[in-house]
């Protein structure tokens, strides 16, 4: 167990993100806590083809991603086609991470439902700092897990 | 039959006894005289002629191969006919075939008679009706086949079973994880439209308490073992949570558990009770800015775990009562359902909680490696 470096808020560089998530009370909430952070959310998508359609028109830098959406454990298909942009990264938020596939669908890795704010922070930060190219570490962030490819897919 | 045994035979028995015994014995036998290499029967008992169905006339001077027919095994037949020709003794099982032409199974002894010279004049031969011995073979066979197919049945059965309870058991841990997220988030929605004050902050505290039974889930389903929880895994994920949300340098909480098993039922009480008692301390022992530190530790001792939080802070007369009162009560609510015991005291400055809870039979089960590692400093 090492130094907890994870903070809410803080100087955390500035994410556009989508999120994907069918349960209106979790988005709505997710929203506000992604404000609280700095982040600008660029939509909110409860089914795979608003999703899709929302990556293809904003382009985010991260697209948080449930598995399952109004269409059915449907989220993965989602991942693959939003992590095709090179310029998003795809990280899972999901109750259900037994259903990701072995090669996360182009996703770097997920974040375990029920979540807690820290971890939501601590991964959006790690995931920020990486994509910025500085060094940053997953240490205290139980709840995040990094894909078997997730450093190589945040470090091209 | 050795050649040490026909010569004990006393030479007045040879005659008479012998051969009043081989003639009227169930055992049916048969002699054939090698009579260069034809090998006609010269001689069977009352149980051959019963075996076989013929008379004696019609056996006479025959070859026992008029025994044999289509489904007597040729192979087998030659082995005789070789071990015969070295004049070797033998032991076969052979279909043949009685006279109304009905098949049985026939084992036999092969054993060659020698004359004074040691030249084989005869052949001797004991039978035995093995068809009863084989048909059960044959009906163990095919039991024995049914039986593995049945098995092979069954087992697909329960591994259909089995499949079905675990997708359902993942169904209800993905509905339980998501109702936790739901209200949590609700709790969380409500608290960012509520004034800033003690409602938000009643709404904010039953978040948090939401999210430390929620941590307990996911640890319990995720680690594969659904019965047991590790204590320090729980207390390095809350104290975590816990240290980022304060703010400035001023509170350091260091925290020293055991890595202790304990059964899924203990958990979400005990996790609520360290949560309750790790939020009180550094939420309200030190008003005003002041600085100080809380220690939290946790050892499991005579199957017992004893935990112990203290802090240096303003002392619990001194804290605001009414947030800190509910926090309390529900920790002596807690202690209670584990049927623990609970001591708190005030020290200079400060306040010390004690709390001796014992285990449960399924945390006893296994003594896990009780060494307490000292976590870093819980500080910001």
């Amino acid at each position: 167990m090492g130094q907890v470096t994870a903070g809410v808020g803080g100087a955390a560089p500035c994410l556009r993100i989508l999120v994907v998530e069918d349960e209106v009370l979790i988005a709505l909430e997710l929203e506000c806590l992604l404000e609280d952070l700095g982040h600008v959310t660029v939509g909110v998508a409860g089914s795979s083809q608003e999703a899709i359609a929302l990556g293809l028109s904003t382009h985010p830098d991260v697209a948080l991603v449930d598995i399952h959406l109004i269409d059915g454990p449907t989220g993965v298909a989602v991942a693959r086609a939003l992590s095709a942009d090179p310029r998003t990264t795809v990280v899972f938020m999901t109750a259900n991470a037994k259903r990701i596939p072995d090669d996360f669908a182009g996703a770097v890795g997920v974040i375990a439902k029920p979540y807690s704010e820290r971890v939501v922070a601590g991964a959006l930060r790690y995931v920020a700092e990486c994509r910025a190219g500085h060094a940053a570490s997953l240490e205290g962030l139980d709840g995040f897990r990094l894909a078997a490819d997730g450093w190589e897919r945040l470090h091209p | 039959m050795t050649d040490t045994a026909h010569q004990a035979v006393p030479a007045a028995l040879a005659q008479t006894t012998l051969a009043s015994a081989f003639s009227e014995s169930p055992t049916p036998m048969v002699l054939t005289e090698v009579r260069g290499g034809a090998h006609p029967i010269v001689w069977a008992n009352a149980a051959f002629l019963a075996l076989t169905g013929y008379a004696w006339h019609e056996l006479e001077g025959r070859n026992c191969r008029m025994l044999q027919g289509p489904l007597t095994d040729r192979e087998t037949v030659a082995r005789i006919s070789a071990a015969v020709a070295e004049g070797r003794s033998f032991e076969a099982e052979l279909v043949n075939y009685r006279k109304d032409g009905t098949s049985f199974w026939n084992g036999m002894t092969l054993s060659p008679v020698r004359d004074a010279t040691g030249a084989v004049t005869h052949y001797y031969s004991a039978q035995a009706d093995m068809t009863g011995k084989h048909s059960l073979e044959v009906a163990m066979t095919l039991a024995n086949i049914d039986l593995e197919r049945r098995v092979s049945e069954q087992t697909a059965d329960l591994r259909a079973t089995l499949e079905q309870k675990t997708a359902l058991l993942h169904e209800v841990d993905h509905r339980v994880k998501n109702n936790l997220q739901v209200i949590s988030s609700l709790m969380l929605l409500k608290a960012r439209r509520t004034p800033e004050g003690e409602a938000r902050d009643a709404l904010n505290g039953m978040a948090e308490r939401i999210g430390a039974l929620s941590t307990v889930h996911r640890m319990l389903y995720s680690a594969g073992d659904v019965t047991r929880f590790d204590l320090r895994e729980f207390a390095d994920d809350f104290l975590g949570d816990l240290v980022a949300g304060l703010d400035g340098e001023r509170t350091a909480v260091s925290a020293a558990i055991d890595s202790v098993a304990v059964s899924a039922a203990m958990a979400a009480p005990l996790a609520l009770m360290l949560h309750e008692l790790a939020t009180n301390a550094v939420r309200h022992a030190f008003p005003d800015n002041r600085a100080g530190r809380v220690s939290i530790t946790a050892r499991r001792r005579d199957g017992a775990l004893h935990m112990l939080i203290e802090d240096d802070g303003v002392g619990l007369a001194a804290a605001i009562p009414n947030p800190a009162g509910f926090g309390r009560s529900l920790v002596e609510m807690v202690v209670r359902q584990l049927r623990g015991t609970i001591a708190w005291s005030e020290t200079t400055p400060g306040t010390r909680v004690e709390i001796s809870v014992p285990l449960d039979a399924i945390s006893l089960r296994e003594a896990a490696d009780t060494t307490a590692e000292e976590l870093p400093q819980w500080a910001k």
